[in-house]
């Protein structure tokens, strides 16, 4: 067994095909996880449907074809380690006294309703996949993460982060990464994770404008607005408008974010930049979606969601590929010569991202 | 002994940094022992973790290893969480 979260390629080369059907329906996830994976990624080859069924149908006896309501459930770790944890609220059930909780499920809930309504996906995988998230996870832990399955969140110290469930696109955010590792699967390092990273950046800050009802011009383009302690000195963890200026604290040092490819960080650390280098991106979806105004998931949403869901985008994508998709599906999605167009073309020009 | 923790990513992509060194510990045995368990079950190389997952780095003298959230032995998270929080 990998002392990892299982996203290794060797692993799922050297594998027979029925080994890895066997493992896939293994109670342990990190058994089960990197093959269901493998098994996904392998059968996109030949058309995904039928695997994509198969699993579904077997976490969810009952779903016959994908429902337009979700299937949340909310398990509580006790401040333990242990995965799911102990199921404290199922779908359709009442709020319960855990504030926690409940923001948990209404986060999911949000994000369903997003994919769902805005580009008529059924759940992460696009076939009702049961969401599960679990909170309340270690002690004052200050994070929040996918770990393949399922969400997980922290509590947060108190001192320098609060609980992680507070930002509607914190939660947006994770169940984003399902969404990518069920599409295009980005390989969570280097220019590639940085897209990923991305991904989970715009669609969680979607959520929160779609379920505030915002339009481009009224939002904030933080990520993690209200998960900074009161001490420390910033308004986010991240900011798409303006990367670079979410924070600047003692503690927490300053937000590393470059806004243009001329201040690139080239580093090792944080699987080399995934949460750095993702402000170049973030911050051309930013300019695309202000320019064309009204409501950004409508138009700017449409075409990441488009290229991120296409099925040419390559898991190893840099971000002058994933670029030169996004001009490819505006033109293709709203017309050549059309305001969208232009918007994204000019949106990676003013960042420094090649389209040519 | 010098022990040493780096931890790296998490959704923040926030970076954390702390050491003990154990010569003229009470504890310095406890440290020992949990210290081995970690490095015994720690990796050569970084591992690529789950979207938003902590990775580490145990360093102790000179001698690395690596690992990541949420895959941790419980040696492992309990060194990781005690540099952490008592080193400097």
């Amino acid at each position: 067994m990998t002392t990892n979260g299982g996203f290794e390629p060797v692993f799922c080369t050297v594998v027979p095909p029925h080994v890895l059907d066997k493992l896939a329906r293994n109670d342990d996830p990190a058994l089960s996880g990197p093959a269901r994976r493998t098994l996904m990624r392998d059968s996109e080859l030949r058309g995904r449907r039928r695997v994509t069924t198969e699993f579904a149908l077997a976490a969810a006896p009952t779903a016959k074809a994908p429902s337009d309501q979700p299937l949340r459930s909310i398990y509580d770790a006790e401040h333990g380690t242990a995965l799911p944890g102990t199921k404290v609220r199922g779908e359709g059930e009442d709020p319960g006294q855990d504030a926690t909780v409940n923001r948990a499920y209404a986060g999911l809930g949000a994000t369903f309703d997003l994919f769902l309504k805005a580009y008529a996906r059924h759940s992460i995988d696009g076939d009702g996949l049961p969401l599960d998230a679990t909170v309340h996870y270690d002690e004052n832990y200050n994070n929040a993460f996918w770990n393949g399955e399922q969400m997980v969140f922290g509590d947060g110290d108190g001192e320098i982060f609060l609980d992680f469930t507070i930002p509607i696109d914190v939660i947006g955010h994770e169940l984003s990464h399902g969404v990518t590792q069920y599409t295009a699967n980005l390989t969570y390092y280097g220019q590639p994770g940085a897209l990923n990273e991305s991904m989970s950046d715009v669609f969680g800050a979607l959520i929160k404008q779609y379920t505030l009802g915002q339009t481009a011009a009224e939002a904030d383009w933080l990520i993690g607005a209200g998960l900074l302690a009161p001490s420390v000195t910033g308004k986010a963890l991240r900011s798409m408008k303006e990367p670079g200026t979410a924070y600047d604290d003692d503690v927490l040092g300053k937000d590393p974010q470059p806004a243009t490819m001329d201040d690139y960080v080239r580093t090792g650390r944080d699987n080399g930049g995934v949460h750095i280098n993702s402000g170049i991106p973030n911050h051309a979806f930013y300019l695309a979606a202000t320019a064309l105004g009204g409501h950004a998931w409508e138009k700017a949403g449409q075409i990441w969601y488009d290229v991120l869901t296409g099925g040419e985008l390559s898991d190893r994508a840099m971000f002058t590929d994933f670029a030169k998709l996004t001009v490819k599906a505006a033109r293709e999605r709203f017309g050549d010569g059309g305001e969208e167009l232009q918007a994204v073309s000019k949106a990676w020009e003013q960042v420094g991202v090649r389209i040519l | 002994m010098r022990i040493q923790v780096r931890r790296t990513g998490g959704f923040a992509g926030i970076e954390r940094h702390a050491e003990v060194d154990t010569s003229g510990r009470p504890d310095a045995q406890e440290w020992h022992a949990l210290a081995e368990s970690a490095l015994a079950s720690g990796r050569g190389t970084p591992p690529i973790g789950v979207p938003d997952g902590f990775s580490y780095q145990i360093t102790v003298d000179d001698r690395t290893v690596y690992c990541a959230d949420p895959r941790l032995t419980d040696e492992q998270r309990k060194l990781i969480s005690r540099v952490l929080k008592e080193g400097a």
